[in-house]
């Protein structure tokens, strides 16, 4: 049962983290592949505040977030002067250098050593330690965060970016100030990204640098590809099928050195085929040509 | 913020514009007059569009100035040209595909309180409140042109017509007083075109200024009150249209006579 409620747990953090690079990519177009850098970020920000300083998990929430609203304007300002593909290649870029800050800055990050020992969130002397009390924290911060984003995508500000998507000259000519909207658009999606790695931190209780690797941003970025982008329906169900999908593997009895290995064919195998076949997902609107 | 509903005369003084040696633009000194419709004529290449794209802030002129009455705004970036109410329609529609023909025509209202994503949150029934003028903003000017019945159709849907429409609109709704229109009738169904016709010579007697490139001399005669004609980035001559489509160089470069 409890290993059930855990996948339910990560399906709870991989939506926030779907929903929001599903704002920069099927909102305003724009191609990041950094997104485990902000996951990264909000896990080590909460860990070492609750680690070293033994600040409450849920004070260390709005630092997170102001941490990688930080990171993100610094991606967002030489980024954005780029157009397309280099947009792209310049997130790449932050992506791997967060990922070295986190694994050679030992004396802070402890690099490939991690950090064990992270406290559970507490709250009024409620301490959300076994997988059920987690699974109740995870459901309400990602309710939350949902609904943000729910509100963000169908309001005169999800207008915009779609119209950004769409023609970003338009846009423009129709006086949306489109740099602006995109730098927006950047903080806010990699501040609630944050949160996710605050969630996981103090879930897992130990963290190291290879959790926020460049696969971790593809895996990702393959979750709203395979789902769709441009409403939310689309992240929902991406996250589930690539959350559960190789779970499934598990009851197959396929010993784990090759089920790892398995896994990554099949995560390869399923964005080929939706790329080839079904390039806006199952639930998008916004096809990736 | 100065006042919009003023700002409907566009001057411009000695702009030049090259490409890599060659002038699109040279020495380009016009005024649009204030309601009135000005057509813009000559043959492909004139540098017709380019004068567009540097009234409206695409490009930046080489040499001289762009007035909106006595407001400097070639230094402007295009979205701050646009919310001073000069609106663009372009010669390919460039209609929004993917979003439905309500939200292309939401999305021009000028200055949305819910385009702020704090406010968004903050001041949750302004928001609202506003939406539902907007709305109905935008479904008045979606009835002017016709397309009422198509709000929750994706405008990658529409025909080419009924594109260029909803791009007019578009402009409508963001309120812009000044119309830079590129061939509103060019690739338009011919039955449609007495229709679009109507609808400017209706907008110009509510007050606004159009500015219309055209190649059909039957629009530009119909319709136009004042012509400029161009070619190879120069204004050759100007007049009432019938004056200028006499002249002998309009004619060599329409029919080769």
């Amino acid at each position: 049962m409890n290993y059930f409620l855990h996948i339910l747990i990560m399906c709870a953090i991989y939506l926030i983290l779907a929903l929001s690079l599903n704002l920069l990519i099927g909102f305003c177009g724009l191609f990041s592949i950094a997104h485990a850098a902000f996951y990264g970020i909000g896990a080590y920000i909460s860990t070492l505040l609750m680690v070293k300083l033994g600040v409450n998990f849920f004070l260390t929430l709005p630092a997170a977030i102001l941490g990688a609203m930080i990171l993100a304007v610094i991606i967002a300002i030489p980024s954005l002067r780029l157009k397309g593909d280099y947009f792209f290649l310049s997130t790449l870029a932050f992506q791997i250098i967060v990922f070295s800050i986190l694994y050679n800055w030992i004396s802070l990050t402890r690099g490939p050593y991690g950090i064990p020992g992270i406290p559970k969130p507490k709250i009024f002397g409620l301490e959300f330690s076994d997988i059920p009390q987690y699974l109740i924290l995870a459901i309400i911060i990602c309710l939350i965060i949902s609904l943000i984003f729910k509100n963000l995508y169908f309001s005169p500000f999800g207008r915009v970016l779609k119209a950004i998507r769409e023609d970003e000259i338009v846009a423009n000519a129709l006086g949306k100030n489109v740099t602006k909207f995109k730098i927006l658009t950047f903080i806010i999606s990699g501040g609630l990204a944050a949160v996710a790695g605050s969630l996981y931190a103090s879930y897992v209780t130990y963290i190291d640098p290879t959790s926020f690797t460049l696969d971790e941003s593809i895996f990702i970025f393959s979750i709203i590809i395979i789902g769709g982008t441009g409403n939310f329906k689309g992240p929902l169900i991406g996250t589930i099928i690539m959350i559960f999908l190789p779970e499934i593997l598990r009851f197959l009895r396929i010993p784990d050195t090759v089920a790892a290995n398995v896994r990554q064919i099949i995560y390869g195998l399923l964005l080929i085929i939706f790329m080839r076949i079904r390039p806006q997902g199952i639930f998008g609107e916004y096809k990736f040509e | 913020m100065v006042n919009i509903s003023l700002n409907k005369m566009i001057r411009t003084n000695k702009i030049s514009k090259s490409f890599g040696g060659v002038k699109a633009v040279d020495n380009v000194s016009v005024t649009f007059y204030d309601n009135k419709i000005t057509g813009l004529i000559g043959p492909n290449g004139a540098g017709k569009t380019t004068l567009f794209n540097i009234i409206n802030g695409f490009l930046k002129p080489d040499e001289g100035e762009v007035y909106l009455n006595d407001l400097r705004i070639d230094h402007l970036y295009p979205y701050q040209i646009a919310q001073l109410g000069i609106g663009r329609m372009f010669q390919d529609t460039r209609v929004l595909g993917k979003m439905t023909v309500l939200e292309n025509v939401l999305l021009a209202s000028k200055r949305q309180t819910g385009e702020n994503p704090w406010k968004l949150f903050f001041l949750k029934h302004k928001v609202k409140k506003e939406e539902a003028i907007i709305k109905e903003e935008a479904i008045k000017w979606l009835k002017f042109v016709g397309l009422e019945d198509k709000i929750n159709t994706y405008a990658e849907n529409l025909s080419y017509g009924q594109q260029k429409l909803l791009t007019l609109a578009r402009l409508l709704t963001a309120g812009s007083n000044i119309l830079l229109l590129d061939e509103p009738t060019a690739g338009v169904d011919p039955g449609m075109i007495p229709i679009i016709l109507n609808l400017l010579r209706n907008l110009v007697d509510e007050g606004k200024t159009i500015i219309l490139i055209e190649h059909n001399m039957t629009v530009v005669l119909e319709i136009c009150d004042w012509v400029y004609f161009m070619d190879e980035g120069k204004i050759v001559c100007w007049g009432l249209p019938l004056e200028v489509l006499a002249d002998q160089k309009v004619k060599e470069a329409y029919l080769g006579l």
